[in-house]
């Protein structure tokens, strides 16, 4: 069974149209990136599958159901436009994400406290957000968006603006889904991420889908029509060389503060 | 749907409940309120007469009688009840300066030296027309202050010269002071049973409703500011994006306007329970108050009421308003044209408290914007349900304007946003 369908979609603004009769098909389990320029639609198609907007013209099947407000139970997202309340403190704030899904404060706290220590937030969770720094704050979004143990992850450019050490975080995330066989969708405008993530793509261009399916489909077809890159002598990742680095160092972990 | 409403509504009424400037306002202003009574009854006593003046009597007639007039009478021509009022007044002082129509020029040229230099505050000539006519000069410094003074003066010389005219005419001045009787309306609703307090404490029921009123007209204006900021924050913190992920946008507005009119509310029982506690008969006794004002318990409810009704629909126009924009700055300008209706009302009270049924009071209590605070003087429910229809239009601006970030919209994209479904 496919995860989320849309059938002809069609969204308006204006005389500007923002999602172009688009058709899409995301099966249960695969991490699926939605790529394209800035402007293309990428957003606009999250929102509707979220039930944030509606759209003008076709259908939007979640979970073999039509996408309505029960649905988005199920699903934890995280727009590009993210935040937090700045007054209210880590924890409360943790709690409110809860309670608007339906998740009570046990069972919240409980499914958290993992991730709350390995991302070493407990020290954090008494103090107002606009204390945090912006690094842990995007942690505290990120906590937001799994506290009710959603079934599917729908997340808007969620790269953008992360240092290092928390695009690291975010790619635990992604494994941890796809281990526990949760729908990951996730939207960026880098290819080298979608690439390396992704098991199926979607291209959006100028409001229209212009290529879709799997990552070995999509190269193979276009394996004769692409000039291919030169062969590359296999070299370590700048990414792998960091963390080594500063294990290495003797030094302790980087904290918030270095991160800020 | 109830349930989201209600985690939504908490966490708003807790935000404004847990800040500091929540309870400084709340018993800031009750305190301000009375420190502005107690000025009043300060400045009310500077009213009365004081200084010395002058009277250059050159009928030879008046002078005693002025002063006598002075003696007995309080500042507003009634006879004086007790003797901490003419201990007040004393420091008016008048000084006997005789005078002939021959050495009156001379005598003008001294005082007004006199008055410039202020060692007088004022000389008064009176002469034959004070007995004619009742016309009397008053010479001071500058014509444009005491008017109160003035008139009190006024007062005490009628009286006298009215006396010394009827005693030309052969009536003994002792009869006028017998005869004349003061009218006095005694005001109740007509009723075959007559309450004794209706018609009681006038003036202060005024002022109750008067001082309510005010309360009413502030705290739509701050609430309904707090529901601004609350969207703009919401909306520049990106997080609305978040909540409406599981929450609907008119949920989420309604929420926002509940919880911060719950908080509205907890500062009008706060107030409540204030007023309540100091007119209890236990604190008046104490405070030595002897005409123990009484708030009627219907004043209370319609108080409550109106300012609920009005909250919603200003609220409501405060978070459409909001939506569409990114800063405080460009969301006031549009808010002001429904607010002016608010300063009408606030400018157009007097009238319609005068005069409740009459035309004006019922236009005003006609027009959405400013019937909550007519109708609240008016204290007649019939308000027309057009807040309903205001917060259901508000949620279709507020549920398109919340996503919308750069570009300000311009005012027929949003009434195109108002008329849309979806």
């Amino acid at each position: 069974m496919n995860a989320i369908e849309l059938q002809g979609v069609v969204k308006r603004f204006g005389k500007f149209t923002a999602v172009d009769r688009l058709d899409l098909a995301i099966p249960k389990g695969v991490t699926f990136g939605l790529i394209g320029p800035n402007g293309a639609g990428k957003t606009t198609t999250l929102r509707m599958i979220m039930n944030i907007t509606k759209p003008d013209e076709g259908t939007i099947t979640v979970l073999g159901q039509p996408m309505g407000e029960a649905l988005q139970q199920r699903i934890g997202y995280l727009p590009e436009e993210r935040g937090l309340y700045r007054k209210m403190k880590v924890v409360d704030q943790l709690l409110f994400f809860a309670a608007i899904k339906g998740v009570d404060r046990e069972t919240a706290l409980k499914r958290l406290s993992p991730w709350i220590d390995s991302m070493d937030l407990r020290p954090w969770l008494h103090k107002k957000t606009e204390e945090l720094s912006k690094g842990m704050q995007q942690k505290v979004q990120f906590l937001g968006t799994i506290v009710h143990d959603p079934e599917i992850l729908i997340l808007d450019e969620p790269f953008a603006g992360l240092d290092p050490i928390n695009v690291i975080l975010v790619k635990d995330f992604f494994t941890e889904f796809k281990r526990q066989g949760k729908t990951v969708v996730f939207s960026t405008h880098v290819l080298e991420q979608a690439e390396r993530l992704c098991e199926r793509i979607g291209l959006l261009y100028r409001s229209k889908k212009l290529l879709d399916g799997t990552m070995r489909e999509i190269k193979n077809a276009y394996r004769d029509r692409v000039p291919l890159p030169p062969p590359v002598e296999p070299e370590p990742e700048l990414e792998k060389i960091f963390i080594k680095v500063v294990q290495e160092s003797g030094l302790a972990a980087p904290t918030a503060e270095e991160l800020r | 749907m109830n349930r989201k409403l209600l985690i939504v509504v908490r966490r708003e009424f807790l935000q404004q409940v847990r800040t500091k400037g929540f309870w400084i306002a709340t018993f800031l202003i009750p305190a301000i309120g009375l420190a502005i009574v107690g000025v009043q009854i300060l400045l009310n006593r500077s009213l009365d007469a004081k200084g010395r003046v002058a009277v250059v009597d050159v009928t030879g007639r008046l002078y005693d009688s002025l002063v006598a007039e002075h003696r007995t009478r309080g500042s507003d021509g009634e006879k004086k009840k007790d003797e901490k009022a003419s201990a007040r007044s004393d420091s008016l002082e008048f000084i006997r300066v005789d005078a002939t129509a021959e050495t009156l020029p001379g005598i003008r040229k001294k005082l007004n030296a006199d008055v410039q230099a202020e060692r007088l505050k004022a000389y008064l000539v009176l002469g034959p027309g004070t007995l004619e006519k009742g016309t009397a000069e008053y010479r001071a410094k500058s014509v444009k202050s005491d008017f109160i003074m003035r008139e009190q003066i006024a007062g005490w010389l009628s009286r006298a010269a009215t006396k010394e005219r009827l005693r030309d005419k052969g009536v003994d001045p002792a009869l006028y002071e017998a005869a004349r009787v003061r009218a006095d309306l005694d005001v109740r609703e007509a009723k075959d049973v007559e309450t004794g307090e209706t018609g009681k404490n006038v003036g202060y029921n005024i002022a109750v409703s008067v001082i309510l009123f005010f309360l009413i007209y502030g705290s739509l204006f701050a609430w309904g500011g707090a529901v601004m900021r609350g969207v703009l924050e919401e909306k520049n913190n990106r997080i609305v994006e978040v909540i409406v992920s599981s929450v609907r946008p008119t949920t989420l507005m309604l929420g926002k306007i509940l919880g911060i009119g719950c908080a509205g509310l907890l500062q009008y029982a706060i107030w409540t329970t204030l007023a309540v506690l100091v007119s209890t008969p236990a604190v008046v006794a104490l405070m030595g108050v002897v005409d123990a004002p009484r708030l009627p318990v219907s004043t209370l409810v319609a108080f409550v009421v109106f300012f609920i009704l009005g909250y919603f629909l200003y609220a409501s126009l405060y978070a459409a308003f909001a939506a569409p924009f990114n800063t405080e700055a460009e969301a006031q300008q549009l808010i002001m044209i429904p607010m002016s209706f608010l300063i009408l009302a606030a400018t157009t009270w007097f009238f319609a408290f005068n005069d409740p049924d009459g035309k004006l009071a019922l236009i005003l209590s006609m027009i959405p914007f400013t019937s909550p605070l007519i109708m609240f003087m008016r204290i007649t429910v019939q308000m027309p349900p057009l807040w309903q229809i205001a917060l259901s239009v508000a949620g279709r601006v507020y549920r398109v304007g919340i996503l919308m970030y750069g570009k300000k919209p311009t005012l027929p994209e949003i009434f195109r946003w108002a008329r849309q479904a979806d």
